[in-house]
């Protein structure tokens, strides 16, 4: 299985470069799918709180019917709130920060 | 935080209207007060800020004006009615049935089976507690409930005998299948003080009790053979009970679900005529706990297929009462139209548009042209809850999942009924998606997916002066080829993927017989469903065998119930796409479209029309609001092998796709890493031309992506012109 740590800060660097595009490095591809591999029911996903101009992190209730927790920082550009959620996905998948803020 | 929107919601009670015709609008609002109605023609339902905008044109209707608002209910959750509630009041009983719960302990009562009534606390109950032990309760007596807990997916027989006379309660449960330090059966005993009219509750429930003259404590998972006996066993007679034996004591009432398989009724056969009815279209054609892989069709054996699997989150008909009802005016022009609805709330404006489609008057058609609305495929998305049904969805989409306030509005208010790409609470597949619904997600304004999408057709085809009808999948089912044959050229949505038989077979007479086809789309004709033949406004489908599936159907659950057809893919069906429209399903991936190049058959003078005005290097649709492209989101391709018919012309193919984008699973036989855009020459799209008897012929984009490219640069561009030509061509009598 493919690590992810904090050595490979340039994987992050390439990401946060440009979150929205896909991505020739298969290992940014592998660190991106170890993010994305399972349930996203106790993860943080990204809440779009005004349409196209207001985006936060949230996360589901433990099931359908609960509120969805939504946080209190406010990102105005979609690739911000991409970032964090890579950022917050890193921390939770390799038990470390990610390398780069 | 950030405050969810209250929402006012509604829907029609027809999908389909024809002038004169009338169609009713069943509205709830949260807030008190009033709102506003009005009818819209929608010509365009993307308001993203790159998109052509939200384009309406008002409708002055005799439904203009205010309206009382008032809040209506969703009332979720299968179950099970026997009317005859004197027949279960009686002093001494026995009750049975074999059961599969699929969330015991998820922290609610489930019932199974009685006439306990919430509000008086009268009548009894055999169900589940909280943390799923079988319990059973008369009045408000202290429940009997036995110490182990059901195992989840498990058929258990399930007895209670209940003497309330005596006061003398027996209650047993006998787990199907032995497993080591677990024991199989077990029982208990107490005995009751009761009052002289205990047990005299309200309607008789299965997999629910009454609860305000409605129901609650819903039960998930199956339940088969559920029988009333007439008298109070004792324990020897309850261990020696077993589904299909006959007991001692006479049955009041036996349920066979295998009965009247296609519809709501269930059939009570012990001569006693205490025949019921579901509520909410719990599956039905389930396994039951006698099945052991000998048949895989409910319809060769029945005896089989004894079980309903209930629901907590099934949803059939809100049935809610009418606000307004519009009688289609003699003139109204076919077209999209929407009940737009506004009120003022203490936090501003709420609003909702209601889409319905009016075609021309029956019999008639009144343009050459006929959008062919998929209203099945909406009907499959409707309400869709994917990112927390799939375990998968980040990964099939390449996308940190990202709530819309519509997605986020179905998670929170539950429920709202789901679609056929959804798992019920209990992890099991939703087979049956119904339109007497709000539906969020097929409005103006919401995702580019389906519904608006779809408008970026209707756009352009306003914004080229081409005259067009709307006729939808409801109608085709309704008359079927000889709707389509009165137009000259009929235009699919984006993404038709969902068909039934006869819908199959009346796109192919039309081909055959002359008519043109633009399959402005693609994986359609993917997947087989059927409508209820009596029931309105609900599909089913099984996500039988193979395909791109959101869950997989259990083994031996392939065969529809409101048909007996077997579902899953028309590939699986014999009739794959490719021998319709030429090309069928080849890939997916959800972050960047791609561009056409022209193949050397698109310099055939066959399809010179098609390419008028188009430089033989042009790259085609290298621009668009879905991925920036003309190819992707979902992708087609020829194949000669799956029917492609031999004179196809592959005219232009798109073959630079990232490695998000993925081959379809039904292809390989093996799994192995080279199954992307990158890697894999199966991930193409490719546009076809081909002639059909008759003089007729098929054109296809093969890309879900195509139509979000109409407007750019002012509707003036390759993709544009290509579409224009082909239609022009194609409304054109003069034989292909």
């Amino acid at each position: 299985m493919f690590k992810i740590d904090r050595s490979r800060a340039d994987l992050a660097a390439a990401y946060k470069a440009n979150p929205l595009n896909p991505y020739p490095s298969s290992d940014l591809q592998k660190v991106l799918q170890r993010l994305r591999w399972g349930s996203v029911r106790d993860r943080d996903i990204i809440v779009c709180t005004v349409p196209e101009k207001e985006w936060r992190l949230g996360r589901f209730g433990a099931r359908r019917g609960m509120a969805v927790t939504v946080g209190d920082t406010v990102y105005h550009r979609y690739e911000d709130a991409l970032w964090a959620c890579f950022r917050a996905r890193w921390r939770e998948v390799s038990g470390e920060d990610c390398p780069i803020d | 935080m950030s405050k969810m929107p209250k929402r006012i919601l509604g829907y029609t009670d027809k999908v389909s209207v024809a002038p004169g015709d009338d169609i009713a609008f069943k509205i709830s609002s949260p807030l008190p007060g009033s709102y506003s109605a009005r009818i819209v023609r929608l010509i365009c339902g993307d308001d993203t800020e790159d998109g052509p905008g939200l384009k309406t044109e008002t409708i002055k209707t005799p439904i203009d004006g205010s309206y009382p608002a008032r809040w209506q209910p969703m009332r979720h959750g299968s179950y099970a009615v026997i009317e005859d509630v004197e027949a279960f009041a009686r002093p001494s009983f026995t009750l049975e049935a074999m059961i599969w719960p699929t969330l015991p302990g998820n922290g609610e009562i489930q019932a199974i089976l009685g006439n306990f009534d919430v509000d008086t606390q009268r009548g009894y109950a055999l169900y589940l507690d909280a943390e799923g032990h079988l319990s059973f309760r008369v009045d408000d007596a202290a429940p009997l409930r036995l110490k182990t807990s059901l195992l989840s997916r498990h058929w258990y027989h399930v007895a209670v005998s209940c003497d309330l006379a005596s006061g003398q309660i027996i209650l047993r449960q006998d787990r199907q299948i032995d497993y080591p330090r677990q024991p199989r059966v077990e029982m208990a005993e107490t005995k009751l003080t009761l009052g002289r009219q205990a047990g005299k509750g309200g309607k008789f429930l299965i997999a629910a009790w009454v609860d305000d003259n409605i129901a609650s404590a819903h039960y998930n998972g199956k339940i088969d053979s559920p029988r009333v006996l007439g008298s109070a066993l004792d324990a020897a007679a309850l261990a020696a009970l077993k589904p299909g034996v006959a007991p001692k004591a006479q049955a009041i009432a036996a349920w066979d679900f295998s009965q009247d398989v296609s519809g709501i009724k269930i059939v009570d056969v012990s001569g006693h005529g205490r025949h019921g009815y579901t509520v909410n279209l719990p599956t039905r054609a389930m396994k039951g706990w006698n099945w052991d892989a000998s048949e895989m069709n409910w319809q060769a054996r029945p005896a089989h297929y004894g079980a309903i699997h209930f629901h907590d989150d099934d949803l059939y008909d809100c049935g809610w009462a009418t606000d307004f009802t519009l009688k289609i005016p003699a003139d109204l022009k076919s077209g999209i139209y929407c009940a737009e609805l506004r009120q003022q709330g203490p936090d501003g404006e709420i609003d909702d548009m209601i889409p319905f489609y009016v075609r021309p008057p029956r019999g008639k058609a009144t343009a050459p042209v006929a959008l062919l609305i998929p209203t099945a495929s909406y009907l499959a998305y409707s309400n869709h809850q994917m990112a927390t049904s799939w375990t998968f969805d980040e990964l099939s989409t390449s996308k940190f999942t990202t709530l819309s306030a519509g997605d986020r509005y179905l998670e929170e208010n539950f429920s709202f009924g789901l679609s056929t790409y959804d798992s019920h609470t209990d992890g099991s597949g939703v087979c049956y998606s119904s339109r007497l619904r709000p539906v969020i997600n097929m409005r103006p304004r919401a995702e580019l997916w389906q519904f608006n999408a779809d408008t970026h057709i209707t756009d352009w085809l306003e914004a080229k002066g081409i005259a067009y009808d709307v006729i939808t999948d409801d109608d085709m089912e309704a008359e079927g080829a000889e709707l389509l044959n009165r137009y000259r050229c009929v235009v699919t949505g984006t993404h038709p993927e969902y068909y039934t038989a006869k819908m199959m077979q009346s796109v192919r007479d039309f081909t055959n017989q002359g008519g043109r086809l633009i399959y402005l789309g693609a994986n359609g004709f993917y997947w087989r469903i059927a409508y209820h033949p009596t029931l309105p406004g609900v599909m089913e489908h099984r996500r039988a065998e193979d395909g791109m599936r959101g869950w997989i159907s259990e083994d031996g659950e392939y065969y529809m119930s409101f048909t007996g057809e077997y579902s899953g893919l028309w590939r699986r069906n014999g009739q794959p796409p490719q021998g319709l429209v030429g090309t069928g399903f080849t890939a997916q991936g959800f972050d960047i479209s791609s561009w056409y190049d022209r193949t050397p058959d698109s310099f055939d003078p066959r399809a010179a029309f098609i390419f008028e005005g188009v430089g033989k290097d042009e790259k085609i649709g290298d621009f668009g609001l879905i991925g920036g492209g003309a190819a992707g989101w979902e992708i087609d391709r020829a194949d000669p092998l799956l029917g492609t018919p031999p004179h196809t012309l592959i005219v232009a193919v798109a073959s630079q796709f990232p490695a998000s984008y993925h081959w379809v699973k039904e292809e390989f036989n093996h799994t192995h890493s080279a199954v992307n855009g990158e890697n894999c020459p199966m991930v193409r799209c490719d546009m076809t031309f081909f002639e059909t008897p008759n003089g007729g012929g098929v054109f296809s984009t093969s890309s879900i992506s195509w139509a979000g490219s109409l407007a750019h640069n002012s509707y003036d561009n390759n993709v544009s012109r290509i579409t224009e030509n082909v239609i022009k061509r194609f409304i054109d009598p003069t034989p292909l």
